[in-house]
């Protein structure tokens, strides 16, 4: 993107595959993330004037992602443009669940019992791999309280494993699990 | 207990498409399509210049309350047709890539005239503001080739919202295939259809209009003849704003609103509610209740923004009186 005018076209081939894993990631049915991708890229699109350029471009989009998700902004009727094809090509994200094991199932059930903030602090961290600063422009919030809610966070997730007595010996058991998947 | 790097670990055990990874393919099929049909909505001009919209975009903005207030299409070019500028151009070049660009979208004769002359197999139709053409008028092509047309963007070197331009491919139409323009003082769609057309029939549809403001029970109360005429709230912390509130013997309710990363202009609704707001909020407009006479809503936030949300920058740049 650099310094060029960013045209849709391109912003929407750059980051189609982030935000579809996005979506994929937090929504339990693969129609529901197409809705919520579809929804993103067209409020992108009837705002492309503010959407700003390079890397920030993504993050802009994951905040409008998100409050798609929380509903902020209104899905109003399944759009047309919504096909066959598209709900497949996103039901094929959906293949290996990600909770299946029984011990990750547990595990995804207490993350998702977490606070929704928790979650989504997490989730920006060791999904969509971003920084304190990427996070804070994503969520609207300062750096240093991002630093301080994501501390708080992982506090909160370790203890309810610690309470249901889920234990991980290393991250080295993990990655072998995640291998299984 | 957990270590953090575990927990990040853990966290990352649960994705459901592997972390740092994309998940589809914007050379999908569905994702194609997805953008063509995105894309054959008519963009919103840029917000990027608050001062030159008309004051109605304000209305609009407050009344658009939990929608996205600002991103509203409000109809491009019509008034501006005296600006010496032909209404449409097109132009060819050798390699059968043609330049559309329009900007008095009443002008349906013309334009259509021009891209038959250039072979575009092409229908224009206007459909005047609170009317829209009968669908359905043919089958609806699924598999546009890349590179078929670009969606709308600005014309290089003009002021955003006025008229848009296009490239299209002319090579890349199949036998029987007709590209499909309505055209409309508030939207323009671009479909690819095939097969037998039918004639535009206009029909009430005011699914193309801007959304209208009446929805809202709710309007602006700090102009002249309102309940808070003289008073300006917008900018104040809330400390400041309820004694003159309270002093005119109104009451109270609070919209929170919602400002999307980097406050681009525009807002949606979190909540409304009448329990007090901390004294050091943020108010940036007022409006007053159409049921209940003497009832003031204020648009607060819980922080200060760089500039106003309602108004994408200064109210004086939106509000002139």
């Amino acid at each position: 993107m650099g310094s060029e005018p960013v045209g849709f076209e391109s912003l929407y081939r750059e980051t189609f595959g982030r935000i579809t894993a996005y979506a994929a990631r937090r929504c339990h049915s693969p129609q529901d993330a197409a809705d919520v991708v579809a929804e993103t890229f067209a409020i992108a699109w009837r705002r492309m004037g503010e959407v700003p350029e390079g890397e920030q471009a993504l993050l802009w989009l994951y905040g409008v992602a998100r409050k798609v998700l929380a509903n902020h902004y209104r899905v109003e009727v399944r759009r047309q443009a919504l096909s066959v094809e598209f709900d497949a090509e996103m039901a094929d994200l959906y293949q290996a669940a990600p909770d299946s094991g029984v011990e990750l199932t547990a595990i995804a059930q207490i993350f998702r019992a977490l606070p929704d903030t928790d979650r989504e602090l997490l989730s920006l961290v060791a999904w969509e791999e971003l920084d304190r600063q990427q996070i804070a422009t994503v969520l609207g919030m300062s750096r240093n309280a991002v630093r301080i809610r994501l501390h708080r966070a992982r506090r909160r997730f370790a203890r309810a494993l610690a309470e249901a007595d889920v234990h991980f010996t290393s991250a080295s058991r993990l990655a072998s699990a995640k291998g299984q998947l | 207990m957990n270590k953090i790097r575990d927990i990040d670990e853990i966290t990352r055990a649960l994705a459901r498409v592997e972390p740092g990874k994309p998940g589809g393919h914007a050379d999908d099929a569905g994702a194609r399509k997805l953008l063509a049909a995105i894309a054959a909505e008519r963009p919103a001009p840029s917000i990027g210049h608050p001062q030159r919209r008309p004051a109605r975009r304000l209305v609009l903005g407050l009344a658009g309350a939990g929608l996205l207030a600002v991103g509203i299409a409000v109809g491009p070019g019509l008034l501006l047709k005296d600006s010496g500028t032909p209404s449409y151009a097109v132009t060819k070049e050798p390699d059968g890539v043609v330049y559309v660009q329009i900007r008095d979208f009443r002008d349906k004769e013309g334009l259509a005239k021009r891209l038959k002359e250039l072979n575009v197999p092409a229908i224009v139709d206007y459909a005047p503001p609170g009317q829209w053409c009968k669908e359905p008028r043919g089958t609806l092509v699924r598999d546009i080739p890349r590179g078929l047309y670009s969606v709308p963007e600005n014309i290089p070197g003009e002021e955003p919202g006025r008229g848009w331009q296009m490239r299209i491919d002319t090579k890349l139409f199949k036998p029987g295939q007709t590209f499909v323009w309505t055209i409309s003082d508030n939207s323009t769609s671009t479909i690819l259809r095939s097969g037998p057309i039918a004639p535009c029939v206009l029909v009430p549809d005011k699914s193309h209009d801007p959304k209208p403001p009446v929805k809202s029970d709710y309007r602006l109360a700090t102009t002249k003849g309102r309940s808070l005429a003289g008073f300006r709230v917008d900018e104040k912390t809330v400390g400041e704003v309820l004694p003159e509130i309270k002093r005119r013997g109104l009451k109270v309710e609070y919209l929170i609103m919602a400002v999307a990363p980097d406050n681009p202009g525009g807002f949606g609704v979190l909540r409304t509610q009448t329990k007090p707001v901390g004294d050091d909020w943020i108010v940036w407009e007022a409006e007053e209740s159409l049921r209940e006479p003497g009832l003031i809503r204020l648009l607060v936030t819980d922080k200060r923004f760089d500039r106003n949300p309602v108004y994408a920058g200064p109210r004086d740049n939106v509000i002139t009186e």
